[in-house]
């Protein structure tokens, strides 16, 4: 049995826009989704915004019913069992909110200590040692308002392994944080699975997913677009090479003509500062750099070079919609 | 300018509902408290005094809740380091800010009349409503004033609105609105003759009845003019104190 | 099953306490002070003189009414705090994640809500007595505290149907202010019931206060615990009720927010 199942899940949204004219429109967040996350492993639910992930995760842990299909943890139904669920898994999300501000932190893994009735024996020793796990020792009787991102993400990490899960699910931990302090997540990530830990993890920073998956699963607009290993990932654009070219005030209608010439598998667009580098897949054997750089006549062009695909390119390739 | 950043506020005012409803809600009621003690005298002339008198406090409340929270919410918005920064002395953009504030109290004070004579059917005669006017005008600029001194002085404080709440009940009792000042201990009635909203209410009583007002009308201005100049002069210390202590951006 | 039971205890009594202080933005001595002890007495002191004025009434009468009245701020403006305000923390999807039950998680809130009250109004019953020259015979302050902490305890019922309302509008502070107000004026605070318009007595007499007002005037009076029961009675039943309504739609938003993502449970 896996830990986590997700079976054909689908979850729409109905909004209402207008005060008076009453227009309802029905959102499809979660279009039948399908996965299997096994034990221990790290399973990376990767996507842009709004594809669909938090949604995903919210339906996992509880906090929202599956317009159809279902879910289990550890064999639990999502919805008729939801208390069994909320016991065993651990829930932290990115950004600074979701914080007591005005308690220090101590006391705000006391407070979730008691929801997740950890025994008050335990409670002392159990925050001791994650305060540690986490590097916040010698902090926790300072009030939150006054902690830095990375302070927070951290304390968030430790209010989710308080009750020791044995599921974690990790929505998206380090967004805003630092390079240093992401790299220091990632590292207690690591940790947390190196103890056998099951967790599922939502980003959308690539190389946070190469370093750290086991699997990776690539959602766009609501669906799984692909499913498998780093490896697996990066193969479907292996055979081909990467061209990129930086440019100046690059036109859309350029991209587009890129896109359509023979040998071209995708193109985006990415900012670099002041320069837009186009990312051009190139299928294997195929030779475009003179047509691509045809396409962009009058555009002010500066370096270009080709490279070996990462799995950043089968990401884009991915979600760029082919 | 002056007038300008007036309207401009006015209307920043009147737009927020939740403000604007609310403004007008609350002073009533207390007026209805009050109408309902005083129905019991059987006195039609005593519901005329509370009658006039429920409809001013509306304008102090509107001061006394919101000034000192205004410097608050530019806070919130992140605008009062920009208008701090901006070359326009301080006293003049708070001024105008304040004195919109007394103009919503207008509304409060059309609706506590109108509520005083739809629902407990008193009727206020107006003998002169020109120095009636005088009189209320007079009221809500030394209302602003007083306004403007307690912003300046709470600016550094984040918890300022609960000062600015705890005014509000001292100013309905102390400036004579409901209770006669007589009842008063005398060290009380010497607060209450600082304040200009004291000299205000009696001018708008007197131009109601028929009387000059216009003493009355003098002191509540004189009086006002002090408080000005005296939050004219704080805002300077204030705010050369705040930048020494880094607490305007303090939400 | 009794480690269920300890669980939920301690979410009550350890856990309401801890949410109380993380969430009830008062209780800087800035805030506190102002707001909690010196408005009630000027309260108090209004509404004496008015009635002075209008030659209506005893002091003992409106230092009574006003005191007990005035734990109405806390009891609603705390409890709509402490389970409103997790959504400005935007922790109420955490907590709404945890397996906690709900009915200590949130009843458990409202415990130092109503010690609170309790000390507010009793604070402002001492206070606003000294200042006016009441007095009130000795016996009769242990009963009258009872009342009290029954008045404070079935308006923070009204609390937790207010927090609940509080959790789907945003303006709590208005709505708060405006049950304040509506206390005020129907709950015989100010003015008997007998000089009340009858419609506006009938509502008063289904409102939290009005029955506590009542009995701890007639202890002040000379009145025994026993023949006030009944007022003491009614109180406790109508608290119960609305904090059973605020409970049970706590539980309805809950049930609504998993459904239609209505609870911005971040």
């Amino acid at each position: 049995m896996s830990v986590i199942e997700a079976r054909d899940l689908r979850r729409s949204y109905r909004t209402r826009t207008g005060l008076w004219k009453r227009e309802k429109k029905v959102v499809e967040a979660v279009r039948g989704v399908s996965f299997a996350v096994e034990q221990g492993e790290l399973f990376g639910l990767l996507g842009p915004n709004a594809a669909g992930k938090t949604t995903t995760i919210k339906m996992l842990i509880t906090l929202l019913l599956p317009t159809s299909g279902s879910a289990s943890v550890l064999g639990h139904d999502v919805v008729d069992d939801a208390r069994e669920v909320r016991r065993h898994i651990g829930y932290v999300f990115g950004g600074d909110r979701g914080l007591y501000e005005r308690l220090n932190a101590l006391d705000n893994l006391r407070y979730f200590a008691e929801l997740y009735g950890v025994p008050a024996r335990e409670q002392k020793q159990r925050i001791g040692a994650l305060l540690e796990l986490v590097g916040l020792t010698g902090r926790e009787k300072e009030r939150t308002e006054g902690f830095s991102r990375g302070m927070r993400q951290r304390l968030h990490i430790a209010r989710g392994l308080l009750h020791d899960p044995e599921v974690l699910f990790l929505d998206e931990p380090t967004i805003g944080i630092d390079p240093v302090g992401a790299r220091e997540l990632r590292a207690t990530i690591g940790t947390l699975k190196g103890q056998g830990k099951t967790i599922l993890l939502t980003t959308h920073y690539m190389f946070e997913a190469d370093e750290l998956c086991d699997r990776i699963a690539v959602i766009r607009a609501g669906e799984l677009v692909a499913e498998g290993t780093p490896a697996t990932l990066k193969q479907r654009v292996t055979g081909g090479h990467v061209m990129e070219v930086e440019t100046f005030g690059m036109p859309e209608s350029a991209v587009a003509a890129v896109r359509s010439l023979a040998g071209v598998s995708t193109a985006a667009v990415e900012e670099r500062g002041q320069a837009q580098v186009l990312l051009v897949q190139v299928g294997p054997g195929a030779e475009v750099t003179s047509a691509v750089l045809g396409c962009l006549g009058g555009v002010n062009v500066g370096r270009v070079s080709s490279r070996e695909p990462t799995l950043e390119d089968a990401y884009v390739e991915l979600v760029s919609g082919q | 300018m002056l007038v300008i950043s007036w309207w401009l506020h006015l209307k920043m005012l009147a737009v927020s509902a939740f403000e604007g409803v609310f403004q007008v809600i609350w002073p009533l009621f207390f007026a209805t408290t009050a109408f309902l003690v005083y129905r019991q005298a059987d006195d039609p002339q005593v519901m005329v005094y509370a009658g006039l008198g429920a409809a001013v406090m509306g304008i102090w409340s509107v001061i006394a809740t919101t000034a000192s929270g205004v410097l608050q919410r530019e806070r919130w918005l992140g605008t009062l380091e920009l208008l701090v920064a901006s070359p326009t002395r301080f006293a003049l953009i708070l001024v105008p800010i304040t004195t919109a504030m007394a103009t919503l109290g207008l509304y409060s004070l059309g609706s506590t009349l109108l509520w005083g004579w739809l629902l407990f059917d008193i009727s206020v005669p107006v003998a002169d409503p020109f120095l009636f006017v005088v009189s209320v005008v007079a009221s809500i600029l030394s209302i602003a004033l007083i306004g403007f001194l307690l912003s300046v002085s709470v600016v550094r404080y984040r918890t300022a609105w609960a000062l600015g709440n705890l005014l509000e009940y001292p100013g309905w009792l102390l400036c004579g609105f409901l209770v006669p000042l007589t009842l008063f201990p005398t060290w009380a009635a010497w607060i209450s003759y600082v304040l200009p909203p004291t000299w205000g209410m009696e001018a708008i009583r007197l131009s109601a009845s028929g009387d000059s007002p216009w003493a009355q009308v003098l002191v509540c201005l004189g009086l006002g003019i002090v408080y000005g100049a005296v939050g004219a002069l704080l805002s300077e210390t204030v705010l050369r104190s705040a930048r020494r202590h880094a607490t305007l951006s303090l939400t | 099953m009794s480690g269920d039971i300890t669980t939920s205890l301690r979410i009550f009594f350890v856990g309401g306490l801890i949410s109380f202080r993380a969430l009830f933005n008062w209780l800087s001595p800035w805030i506190y002070i102002p707001s909690l002890l010196i408005a009630p007495i000027f309260q108090i002191l209004l509404f004496a003189y008015i009635g002075r004025s209008a030659g209506i009434e005893s002091d003992a009468f409106f230092v009574i009414g006003n005191a007990v009245q005035y734990s109405a701020i806390p009891c609603l403006f705390a409890m709509a705090n402490t389970i409103a305000g997790e959504r400005s923390t935007q922790t109420l999807g955490i907590v709404l994640s945890t397996p906690a039950r709900r009915i200590p998680l949130f009843l458990g809130r409202s415990l130092p809500v109503v010690v609170n009250g309790f000390f507010v109004s009793m604070f402002s019953l001492v206070v606003g007595s000294l200042l006016l020259g009441v007095t009130i015979p000795r016996s009769a302050w242990l009963p009258l505290a009872l009342v009290v902490a029954v008045a404070a305890m079935s308006c923070t019922g009204l609390g937790l149907t207010n927090a609940a309302l509080g959790l789907r509008v945003r303006e709590t502070a208005v709505l708060s202010n405006v049950l304040f107000g509506v206390l005020l004026i129907f709950c015989g605070v100010n003015v008997s019931l007998d000089a009340l318009p009858d419609w506006m007595a009938a509502v008063g007499s289904w409102l939290p206060l009005t029955h506590a007002i009542e009995a701890a005037r007639e202890l002040a009076a000379g009145d025994t615990l026993g023949s006030v029961a009944g007022l003491i009675g009614r109180e406790v039943g109508l608290g119960m009720l609305y904090g059973g309504v605020g409970l049970a739609a706590l539980r309805w938003l809950e049930i609504e927010g998993r459904r239609s993502a209505t609870l911005e449970v971040q």
